[in-house]
């Protein structure tokens, strides 16, 4: 270990391996690699690798099988935007869930944590019961809720139905016009926990003195949410807004559960389509095609994301 | 890393209650606690907003409960004229039971080796002076925002000419590969708050990396360990759509991979499917009421 190459000052007498933290022989340059090894060799193998993989094959017309793959350069690409009409249906979906995440649960969830922030008696209880549909699986969520929306025996039309409300009652998941809301609204209630759980941890960081000083100037709770509490969970909020954005983008197994992207293909997403797409029809330059689209609207809100995690070295 | 729900307790309460909790403490301690009307609304609004928001699950538990008549004439939200346990024997012999060993396989594989090489990765990042720690982090987190589908097709080749399509073996592969950016995120969030006094005075003392890394620094990160073990556990349990692809046998299947089947196989036994619902989020949530802090400590650690 000890090499006579290295600064002699670096060695006191009687060491038996280099004290120093910067490495200068070769040894220790290369341990770091070593204790990353196991992790990035198999990251690489799974995920980088196939996804530039991926994005190499959205160049050709191939159907998963065929030794050859015909180079197409963009083809696919025009094909999907120009002659794709599920593709179309599909973005557009993924347009509204987008817009309703940002909107819907990071609402709902900053209300709860303002709520159950203050301590009283059961408040670890209703911070519970307000989390727990985060831990459950998509395709659970999927299953709970399409009972729920049953035409005859599910509770929305029941409910429907003990209000007075018959007119409103629908076929809710097998109405072409309608389908995506349902399952959106499915969605939402699995996506509330985690931005509750994050503005929770936030309001925590902010000192009470904060308020204690604001209350004395004489502002009301209103005033000392907008001026105090919201400014200083600017950077959580950017965060929430990331991570519910870019699991917005991520939804499919929900789908899959609740409608299988039917009635008629109107509840596709892009990640559901791409599925159809390479696995069912073969149309695997295609299927890979969109996946790229997909991963280019999620690196959009990624972006932000991925610098404010650097940023603080 | 439990700060975040410590901090809680001494955090200062800052809503309608705390005028109530302040008067009363003006009031002398001893006097008798009458709750006053804004507590008991508020109390009331809570309670009904949270059976509201539980409806699904009060409702998924009746179904479990109910046989297949009572549930075809009284639907799913009405108590159970009887209640019929046989609803989870028979699903579980009727498959989830399969499922459900299977799932356990899979998450108790993956996690405990998941979480090693990521706590390597992460203490190489943090503690050991190198010079391309913050490129390699931006690399690995590039994987937190991949979608999924953007892998599958060069996966399906690479697992084909592996030969390992429909193997659990396979799959635990992938979900080691595809947990190691949240993973690396979390622990080297912990590893961050280490001093670094600590790993200088044990390297002045001769202690190799390895043994710093297996004698210090995991054992101090345990609660970051123990929260990660659970978010990626659950993670784990619950992931969908890799199963999907790449198990094609009835017998290799994990839960919500089988749920999904069972209901398009089952679709009108909504009692049995009800019930093998409820055996599949049973453990969760069972992990989840005992464990609960640490979600929000796992949480915590990936922001920070």
């Amino acid at each position: 270990m000890v090499t006579t190459t290295a600064p002699p000052e670096t060695i006191p007498a009687g060491r038996k391996r280099s004290p120093s933290p910067k490495g200068r022989n070769d040894r220790s340059r290369f341990l770091p690699w070593a204790f990353l090894a196991p992790g990035l060799v198999i990251y690489s193998v799974v995920v980088v690798y196939p996804m530039l993989y991926s994005a190499y094959l959205s160049l050709f017309r191939w159907d998963g099988v065929a030794p050859k793959k015909i180079f197409v350069g963009f083809q696919n690409y025009v094909t999907l935007l120009t002659r794709n009409e599920v593709f179309w249906v599909a973005l557009k979906n993924n347009a509204i869930w987008l817009l309703a995440a940002l909107l819907v649960p990071t609402s709902i969830g900053l209300g709860l944590a303002l709520v159950l922030n203050s301590r009283f008696r059961g408040s670890h209880i209703f911070r519970s019961i307000f989390y727990f549909p985060a831990v459950l699986s998509l395709a659970v969520v999927g299953l709970i809720w399409t009972w729920i929306y049953h035409p005859d025996l599910g509770l929305a039309n029941q409910l429907l139905d003990a209000l007075g409300l018959k007119v409103l009652k629908r076929n809710w998941l097998s109405d072409p016009q309608i389908a995506i809301y349902p399952v959106i609204l499915a969605a939402t209630w699995n996506a509330v926990g985690l931005p509750m759980l994050l503005f929770l941890a936030g309001l925590q960081t902010i000192p009470p003195e904060m308020h204690e000083a604001a209350k004395v100037e004489g502002a009301g709770p209103i005033r000392r949410f907008l001026y105090v509490t919201f400014p200083l969970l600017r950077e959580t909020t950017l965060i929430v807004l990331a991570i519910t954005s870019i699991n917005a983008l991520k939804a499919y197994d929900i789908v899959y559960a609740m409608t299988n992207g039917g009635p008629a293909n109107r509840t596709q997403l892009l990640s559901t389509w791409m599925y159809f797409l390479t696995y069912n029809y073969n149309e695997v330059g295609l299927g890979t095609a969109i996946a790229v689209v997909l991963f280019s609207l999620t690196l959009i809100f990624a972006i932000p994301y991925i610098r404010m995690m650097t940023r603080k070295v | 890393m439990s700060q975040v729900s410590t901090a809680s307790s001494s955090a200062e309460p800052k809503r309608d209650l705390r005028k109530s909790a302040s008067s009363r403490g003006r009031g002398k301690a001893h006097a008798p606690r009458v709750p006053s009307v804004k507590v008991t609304m508020f109390y009331v609004a809570l309670i009904v907003a949270a059976l509201i928001w539980l409806m699904p699950v009060i409702t998924l538990v009746l179904t479990a409960l109910k046989d297949a008549g009572d549930f075809a004439v009284n639907g799913a939200f009405s108590l159970p004229k009887s209640i019929r346990w046989a609803n989870f024997s028979e699903a579980w012999q009727t498959g989830v039971g399969n499922y459900f060993w299977n799932s356990v396989i899979v998450t108790g594989i993956k996690v405990p080796i998941g979480i090693l090489i990521e706590a390597m990765a992460a203490f190489a990042l943090t503690h050991m002076h190198f010079k391309w720690a913050n490129k390699v982090f931006v690399y690995v987190l590039v994987g937190l925002i991949v979608p999924m589908q953007m892998t599958l097709v060069p996966l399906t080749l690479l697992m084909n000419a592996l030969n390992l399509i429909d193997t659990l073996t396979g799959l635990i592969i992938l979900y080691i590969g595809f947990g190691v950016p949240f993973g690396v995120l979390v622990m080297r969030g912990y590893f961050r708050t280490l001093p670094t006094a600590i790993i200088e005075a044990a390297r002045i003392d001769g202690c190799s990396w390895f043994r710093i890394f297996y004698r210090i620094a995991l054992p101090l990160a345990l609660p970051a360990v123990v929260s990660l073990c659970i978010l990626d556990g659950v993670a784990t349990w619950n992931e969908f759509i890799l199963a999907q692809i790449f198990l094609r046998s009835d017998e290799l299947r994990t839960l919500p991979l089988g749920l999904v089947q069972f209901s398009t196989q089952f679709s009108t036994q909504y009692d049995q499917l009800a019930a093998a619902v409820l055996i599949s989020v049973a453990p969760v949530m069972l992990v989840f009421l005992l464990f609960q802090r640490y979600f929000v400590a796992g949480m915590g650690g990936a922001v920070k």
